[in-house]
């Protein structure tokens, strides 16, 4: 396996975080809690081109995605990327922002006929809503207008990217897709929660060792104390196997090889155990002042959360992965 | 980044498959949980067997010892990429290459870095194995903190003249040479006053008693030298310059170490899914979610390995590297843990016939302890790291 970035993808990497740096300060992502309409322009002069990514490597996706999650950047970008995931299966183009509507209460990216579908992201800011129904063995996707769909949004940790749950009945039945076609979008959309996950924790992680630097107690810099330090250094470690997983399951996916459903699992339990230590580790390091609205640390300490979370949490896909490994 | 490899490093690693199917002996493909040798004599005492010395010349002498150097130094110029594939290629196989690593793993090396014309020719022997080296650092005193070492050598111009003791010195009842490090200026700060003695370890004064470690073997000794008389030209690099040589002696130790490391994880996890089909455990989910786990971790470490990697054939310094020997050490503690816990109240039991295969989880175990502790303990691993790749202040 070759990690080494290709010229295209060193520019991804670099355009995405000069973007983020000037067009989504913290500023921003605090006034997004209340109002998520301030992040329309973002997503309308910059964000709404890189939707091309849907149609590139997983392995591009992933290098953009995580200067995504470090930026915390709100708005329709994730859940319409997620939607073009979708919709390409069915070679639809979508006309703006999307979502997608799967999971039932559990969260989990299973078809199923429920009326009701939870955890849909961002569904009251888009446009339009990709529902999969029928089976695993016989998924189906139809698409809707989000305006034509009712829907309230759920109580949740991360209002930054906000979950409804939405009725779907009375939806057209949409066209069948292989269960292969299906798969290969819940991989392509793990590896993708994976990788903005990985940056949601490469910035909980990078604040705390720049806040330790600088803090002082006891007349001396609080990153010197050796507890300190073991901590942050394990958590850096678990941040790093995660950058790796996910790195490697995004090349397993773009080669189509075996083991690409292993890896994928196994990058969304790493980075979600990555960005859940992380956040942690931070709000400990930060003390009192991260513990505190204004610091703005929980708006990323809230997404390490969520994002573990959403399509099953880390337990779920080791759980899978254990399916796996038994059944060969 | 893709997945595959050049057709030029594909058809390399062909070409290192066939020459293992022709030469490598079957005992070279015993599985190794560590770095060692299952060779010892009724004493338990470490052997270095006719087979493993006839092994590694062979190796030596079709250029596939240490494939980045010269044909001349036991190579044949590969790439550092080649090399990272000749060594994954041997460790997933599970066959050592050398039953002594420090010859030519951390002696040639050095010795081509910082040695003199008349010492570098020492260096293929000790690539080849036909020299058998052992590396004179830790004291009782001087273990983690390996600067404060006080083997002292005073200077008589011609000759200097050793008195002191090394301990954890591993092969040094099989090895013909002592790469040593003494104290010649005890005025100087610490690092400023060591340096570096090849010594001869048929030299009058030269004792080596073998050392008994937790498992029951003794591939480590305690070697004493009292009044040992060692050559002027047997000092390698400047008078007083060692400390750069033991920088660069730990990090050829580092440099290749992960490799085995991670395919030994990754072998006992494939191992342990085994046990646990064979104890009809595969249905109790604490349990397999758990393997999952390690194997996810397994895995990832040998993605970040090649991460790391990438930077490095790039000539930058690579955090992952840095972060593998704490993460591999402590996991392969964990999987034999498992392996032991999985068999109940067997766990005591070292019977062959009772145990799971053999009782090679116990001892696996007792070996994995060993690798959090030597070449750098994982306590001053996350010093180094805490400071050097996350720059925070010294304690």
């Amino acid at each position: 396996m070759d990690f080494t970035l290709t010229e295209e993808q060193r520019i991804i990497q670099h355009t995405a975080r000069a973007l983020f740096t000037r067009e989504c300060p913290l500023a921003l992502v605090k006034s997004a809690w209340e109002y998520p309409e301030v992040a329309l322009p973002l997503w309308q002069d910059h964000l709404r081109e890189w939707l091309a990514l849907s149609e590139q490597s997983l392995a591009d996706t992933t290098l953009f995605m995580q200067e995504y999650g470090r930026a915390l950047v709100p708005g329709v970008f994730f859940s319409s990327l997620l939607a073009a995931y979708v919709a390409s299966t069915v070679e639809a183009t979508l006309s703006g922002a999307a979502t997608v509507a799967v999971a039932g209460l559990n969260g989990y990216w299973t078809p199923n006929e429920e009326t009701t579908r939870y955890f849909v992201p961002s569904a009251a800011q888009v446009q339009e809503v990709v529902v999969v129904s029928g089976s695993p063995q016989a998924p189906r996707v139809a698409i809707a207008a989000a305006a034509q769909v009712s829907m309230a949004e759920m109580e949740q940790l991360d209002r930054l990217r906000p979950l409804y749950s939405v009725d779907v009945k009375g939806i057209d039945r949409g066209r069948d897709i292989s269960p292969q076609a299906w798969q290969q979008v819940v991989h392509r959309a793990l590896v993708t929660v994976a990788a903005e996950l990985v940056g949601v924790g490469r910035y909980l992680l990078d604040s705390a060792v720049a806040y330790a630097k600088v803090r002082q107690q006891f007349g001396r810099p609080i990153g010197s104390f050796q507890g300190l330090q073991w901590k942050l250094v394990d958590s850096a470690l678990e941040l790093e196997r995660a950058a790796a997983a996910v790195s490697y399951a995004a090349m397993c996916v773009d080669a189509a090889v075996a083991e690409a459903p292993y890896a994928v699992h196994s990058a969304k339990l790493e980075a979600g155990g990555a960005a859940r230590r992380c956040a942690r580790t931070s709000l400990q390091v930060h003390g009192g002042i991260g513990y505190t609205w204004e610091h703005g640390l929980h708006y990323w300490l809230r997404r390490a959360y969520a994002g573990d979370a959403f399509m099953g949490p880390s337990d779920f896909h080791a759980q899978r992965l254990a399916d796996l490994l038994f059944a060969a | 980044m893709k997945l595959a490899f050049s057709a030029a490093d594909e058809a390399f690693k062909e070409e290192l498959l066939t020459f293992l199917a022709q030469h490598c002996p079957p005992q070279a493909r015993t599985t190794r949980d560590m770095i060692g040798s299952d060779d010892v004599d009724a004493n338990g005492v470490m052997v270095i067997p006719q087979w493993a010395r006839e092994w590694q010349a062979t190796l030596f002498d079709h250029g596939w010892m240490i494939p980045s150097y010269p044909p001349e130094l036991g190579g044949r110029a590969a790439t550092p990429t080649q090399t990272l594939l000749y060594l994954e290629a041997l460790a997933q196989r599970g066959i050592c290459r050398s039953l002594h690593f420090g010859g030519y793993a951390i002696v040639a090396p050095s010795l081509l870095e910082f040695g003199n014309a008349q010492q570098k020719f020492l260096a293929p022997a000790a690539i080849r194995g036909d020299t058998v080296w052992c590396i004179g650092m830790s004291e009782p005193g001087a273990g983690s903190d390996l600067a404060a070492l006080t083997t002292r050598a005073d200077d008589h111009g011609e000759h200097f003249i050793v008195n002191g003791q090394k301990v954890w010195t591993s092969y040094a009842m099989v090895a013909a040479k002592c790469f040593c490090y003494v104290r010649t200026d005890r005025d100087a700060p610490k690092h400023r006053g060591i340096s570096l003695l090849i010594i001869d370890m048929d030299t009058p004064g030269v004792e080596v008693r073998p050392l008994r470690h937790i498992t029951g073997q003794a591939e480590f000794a305690e070697v004493f030298f009292n009044n040992v008389k060692v050559p002027r030209e047997n000092l390698v690099g400047e008078l007083h310059g060692g400390w750069r040589i033991t920088m660069g002696a730990l990090a050829h130790e580092r440099g290749g170490l992960w490799v085995e490391g991670v395919a030994g994880c990754l072998r006992a996890v494939d191992d342990i899914i085994k046990m646990i089909v064979r104890l009809g455990l595969q249905h109790d989910a604490s349990i397999t979610n758990r393997v999952a786990r390690l194997y996810s971790q397994s895995r990832s470490l040998r993605a970040m390995g090649w991460k790391g990697f990438a930077s490095f054939a790039q000539g930058s310094s690579a955090a992952e590297h840095s972060y593998m020997k704490v993460a591999m050490s402590e996991l392969q503690q964990t999987l034999y843990e498992l392996g032991m816990d999985l068999q109940g109240a067997g766990l005591a039991l070292t019977d062959p016939a009772l145990a799971q295969e053999g009782g090679r989880w116990q001892t696996a175990f007792f070996n994995a302890l060993a690798a959090t502790i030597g070449g750098g303990t994982s306590e001053i691993q996350r010093n180094v790291i805490a400071q050097q790749v996350l720059g925070l202040p010294r304690a």
